[in-house]
């Protein structure tokens, strides 16, 4: 029992360990950096410093998080449970147009939205047969779907648009239009919101006054920029990302929340989720434990199609119009979710973080092309991927569940 | 004591082929603990499937609690009180152990959406205080001992309701100190009114653990004993039984110089137990040394270390004089090493080659078979079609896949591969095990031959008859050391028994040196063909 619980003790620490200095080192070195920025604004950092701090980079990168966010949730619970799913970038296509065609029909966007989903969830179940069932390979059954959606969809525009781009339709309310509207809660959002930019205004006044009236005095001085840096990041805070971007969002990014919150209560609160869970690790375990295995896989893939369909419907209807040339307006975003998932270690939280800071690195490499800091555009294009190889290294190694991709017979001989 | 916990009536278990349970009487009493003792494959784990319902039994009926069931899954089983603990744990490694106990029964609030966790936490805590359990309901499974992880399977089976249990081989996977710990559980458990049966092929965990003992032999009952009033030698007797006669011409030779010398060998194995304890051994030109043991006794770890490929710890390994201790598998065998691996399927052959490919593994990097870094295929046919046809492989086509022949054949092709490398020393692990009667004889037969001409041969098998009867000189393994070297021909199989059981004779052997002439001269008058010694690994997956 000794020797060998001991080191494996010691192996779990470690693991846990080296996540944890990742965590605290880039901690360390974004603090510098943003200092850095701080005292000297004229530099690069400075530049950096600055977009990274403005609303607009942190909306754009919620906005940019939304589909692949979603997506990565669905490909969390179909991987969990032991059924890869790479078709992700299919299921958030076929749901992409869905949602847009069903819109312009009816007119209606929670229509279309739902409609988006039902068409991703279908295609999900297709899949869910073709492996559970039909036991087929389930990177190439993926794959299928893939290319299946990625023909389909700008097929469907072209018969019924005549080209692979529909018509636009009306695009979602932000949460400030919904919110603000409403009677009451209205009222007092706006009374927040104002209460909140007069606070980070009133630090910032402060800390000027104080830097004004101590102006001259050596010491006192240094202790001084450090309280004014401090009151500004509480001003950034307050108001840039509280007021700027949320209040501006869409309300998909608050769907986005929402499912996020809900995956990881349901994965690790639930009774659901613990089969799902044990699926993926030991399914025998599950069986014998009277669960039925395929029941469990089948829930937690056509659960990837419903998620995955919330993010493509939501990525059309935000821009308001399907765009099917090439890669399609997904372009990708179902393979980088799958990055996010792994990234994020399969928990819910992880992947929306990863996530966002790969949607904040790509919001940042679009800003920084657009002003001149002195670098190749080419070289700033490459960033966010060299960003999240390094990151990746830090984190170290992602646990895959056991089963995952192994068919499961059920049977006692 | 009242009604019997388990009544199993003339169970009979056939399989297409094999009679594996041949009208199985057995009776568990209430609140004891009954050991059901035999060797590897005699139908031991069959019987308990039966009771547990993976298997439907061909005849017979099935009593629990007075009253008579069928089974068709084990979740009758365990609806009926019955809980079995595989040999193989059924958890799930990176959830914790109360996780792992409740799964599939958690229980619940919110109207069932969520989980209880601080219920289930609380009952898993009450059930093991219970039963004086010390196990961490926080650990994941990950992080405990292998013992832990046998104490959260009962858990779980007790957790189910479970008021028999049936645990298969369960002292196969844990250390000695794992193994007391384990015994003690057992006994709290029946203090407390469960009753307990557990599989095992060794006697004296029997006797230490049991109340009764009930000894398989070739799927029938062959006597059910209290534990308080029989003997090793009585079980032992039991167990081994009265052996057909098998004829194996053993002719005289003349032993020449030594071949193979290992001296000192220590391995561990991956458990961080050691598994061969510096163990000493020489075989000489036309010897065959045989191991004997039950097991797990450091077999598998010995054999491999001679071979390459699992690295000793300690100790030499010399063939004709050099040192092939740090060599490679590849240089084990241009050193002439031939190598019968126990486990044909997953060391032996690649099931999805053909017979062509697989006759030219280990020799597929040298002439004559690459030329240029090219393989020579025709050369590679020939060379096979000459083993399937010198070797009575069928079907007699070496473009069959090795997966596609039956297991008998699939080991004479593997023997005749290594033999045909025309060796010095051959190392030949089980080399009968799973083999129908008329291939056993031909291998034993070509193992002489090979004798004949001088090679050395150690042979290692369960099989207790056949080291007997082919063996010049024996050893028996226990617990990673020769408890003793014996003279095969002088030597009883009750004897034999009871030294495989790890009792030591009271005038130790020297091990490893003497018997130079004797039983050379003689072919031993009894011996046998069938009978195993049991195996701690497989479980006899019958």
């Amino acid at each position: 029992m000794s020797t060998l619980e001991r080191v494996r003790r010691r192996g779990a620490d470690l693991d846990l360990g080296r996540r944890g200095q990742a965590a605290v080192a880039s901690g360390v070195a974004f603090a510098a950096f943003t200092a850095l920025g701080l005292l000297f604004p004229g530099t690069i950092a400075g530049t950096l410093v600055d977009v990274i701090f403005s609303a607009g980079t942190l909306s754009s990168a919620l906005r940019l998080s939304v589909p692949i966010v979603l997506a990565a949730l669905g490909g969390i619970f179909a991987e969990k449970s032991g059924v890869i799913n790479i078709g992700l970038e299919g299921l958030l296509i076929i749901s992409a147009f869905g949602a847009i065609y069903a819109t312009d029909l009816t007119g209606n966007l929670w229509v279309g939205f739902g409609a988006g989903v039902v068409a991703s969830t279908l295609l999900a179940a297709l899949f869910a047969v073709v492996c559970i069932e039909f036991r087929a390979d389930q990177i190439i059954a993926g794959l299928a779907v893939w290319l299946i959606a990625l023909g389909l969809a700008p097929f469907a525009s072209q018969v019924i648009y005549g080209a692979p781009n529909t018509t636009s339709v009306r695009t979602p309310p932000s949460a400030a239009d919904v919110v603000l509207g409403l009677p009451v809660v209205g009222d007092v959002l706006r009374v927040l919101v104002s209460a909140a930019t007069g606070f980070g205004a009133a630090v910032v006044t402060v800390a000027t006054g104080l830097r004004n009236a101590t102006g001259g005095v050596p010491l006192a001085g240094l202790l001084v920029e450090a309280v004014v840096t401090v009151a500004g990041a509480v001003h950034y805070v307050v108001v840039v990302v509280l007021v700027g971007a949320l209040v501006e969002a869409n309300v998909v990014v608050y769907l986005t929340f929402l499912m996020v919150a809900l995956s990881w209560y349901g994965l690790y609160r639930t009774q659901f989720g613990r089969w799902v869970r044990a699926s993926g690790e030991n399914p025998r375990a599950l069986d014998t434990a009277g669960v039925d295995v395929s029941r469990v896989r089948y829930a937690a893939v056509l659960l990837s199609g419903v998620l995955s369909g919330m993010g493509g419907s939501a990525l059309s209807l935000t821009l308001g119009q399907f765009t099917g040339n090439g890669p399609t307006m997904v372009n990708g975003k179902g393979f980088i979710a799958i990055v996010a998932y792994l990234f994020g270690n399969y928990n819910p939280v992880g992947a929306f973080l990863s996530t966002l800071l790969f949607a904040g690195l790509d919001a940042l490499q679009i800003v920084l092309q657009l002003r001149d800091v002195g670098v190749p555009n080419q070289l700033i294009r490459v960033t966010p991927f060299v960003m999240v190889i390094v990151v990746l290294a830090l984190v170290g190694r992602t646990r895959i569940p056991s089963a995952a991709g192994e068919h499961y017979e059920s049977g006692e001989e | 004591m009242s009604q019997p916990a388990v009544e199993l009536r003339e169970i009979t278990k056939r399989f297409p082929g094999v009679v594996a349970n041949d009208e199985v009487d057995l009776t568990v009493e209430r609140g004891s603990v009954h050991a059901l003792l035999g060797e590897n494959g005699a139908g031991k784990t069959t019987l308990m499937n039966v009771l547990y319902g993976l298997y439907e039994p061909t005849d017979g009926t099935v009593v629990v609690d007075g009253r008579e069931r069928g089974f068709d899954s084990p979740r009758d089983a365990i609806d009926a009180g019955v809980g079995m603990i595989h040999q193989h744990f059924m958890l799930v490694d990176p959830m914790t152990v109360t996780e792992n106990i409740t799964l599939g029964n958690e229980p619940r609030r919110f109207g069932g959406l969520a989980v209880d966790r601080e219920r289930a936490r609380r009952e898993v805590v009450e059930l093991s205080e219970r039963y004086g359990f010390d196990v961490d309901p926080d650990a994941r499974i990950e992080d405990v001992s292998v013992g832990v992880q046998q104490r959260v399977e009962i858990l779980k089976a007790l957790y189910r309701g479970a008021d028999v249990l049936v645990l298969d081989e369960p002292t196969a996977v844990l250390t000695p100190q794992e193994v007391e710990d384990l015994f003690a559980v057992l006994a709290e458990l029946t203090d407390q009114g469960k009753t307990v049966v557990f599989i095992t092929h060794k006697l004296g965990e029997a006797m230490t653990a049991a109340d009764r003992i009930t000894v398989l032999r070739d799927g029938r009952n062959v006597g059910s004993v209290a534990a308080d009033e029989t003997t090793r030698e009585e079980l032992a007797e039991l167990m081994v039984g009265r052996e057909v006669l098998l004829d194996v011409e053993r002719p005289a030779t003349d032993f020449g110089d030594e071949v193979l010398d290992v001296a000192g060998l220590t391995v561990t194995d991956e458990r961080g137990v050691r598994a061969v304890d510096d163990l000493s051994l020489s075989v000489r030109e036309g010897e065959i040394f045989g191991v004997a043991g039950v097991d797990g006794n450091g077999q598998r770890e010995l054999v491999e270390a001679i071979t390459g490929l699992v690295r000793p710890d300690d100790g030499t390994i010399r063939l004709e004089g050099a040192d092939l201790t740090d060599r490679s598998r590849r240089e084990r065998i241009e050193a002439g090493m031939s190598y019968v691996p126990e486990d044909r399927q997953e060391q032996g052959l690649v099931m999805a080659f053909a017979l062509v490919e697989n006759a030219i593994l280990g020799s597929q990097h040298a002439p004559p078979f690459a030329r240029d870094g090219r393989l020579d295929w025709d050369r590679a046919g020939e060379h096979a079609d000459s083993v399937v046809s010198e070797y009575d492989v069928r079907p007699p086509d070496a473009r069959t896949e090795a997966g596609d022949l039956s297991g008998g054949n699939q080991q004479k092709f593997v023997v005749g591969r290594e033999l045909e490398r025309d060796p010095t020393l051959l190392v030949a692990a089980h080399p009968t095990r799973g083999v129908d009667v008329g291939s056993i004889e031909f291998i034993h037969e070509r193992l002489l031959e090979l004798r004949a001409q001088g090679v050395g041969i150690l042979l290692v098998s369960s099989k207790l008859a056949e080291v007997q009867a082919l063996s010049d000189r024996l050893a028996v393994i226990y617990e990673g050391e020769f408890v003793d070297v014996v003279d095969p021909a002088d030597t009883t199989e009750e004897e034999l028994g009871l030294l495989m059981a790890g009792e030591r004779p009271d005038t130790t052997g020297d091990p490893g040196t003497d018997t130079a002439e004797r039983g050379a001269t003689e072919p031993p008058e009894e011996s046998t063909g069938e009978t195993g010694t049991a195996d701690g690994s497989g479980g006899g997956g019958e």
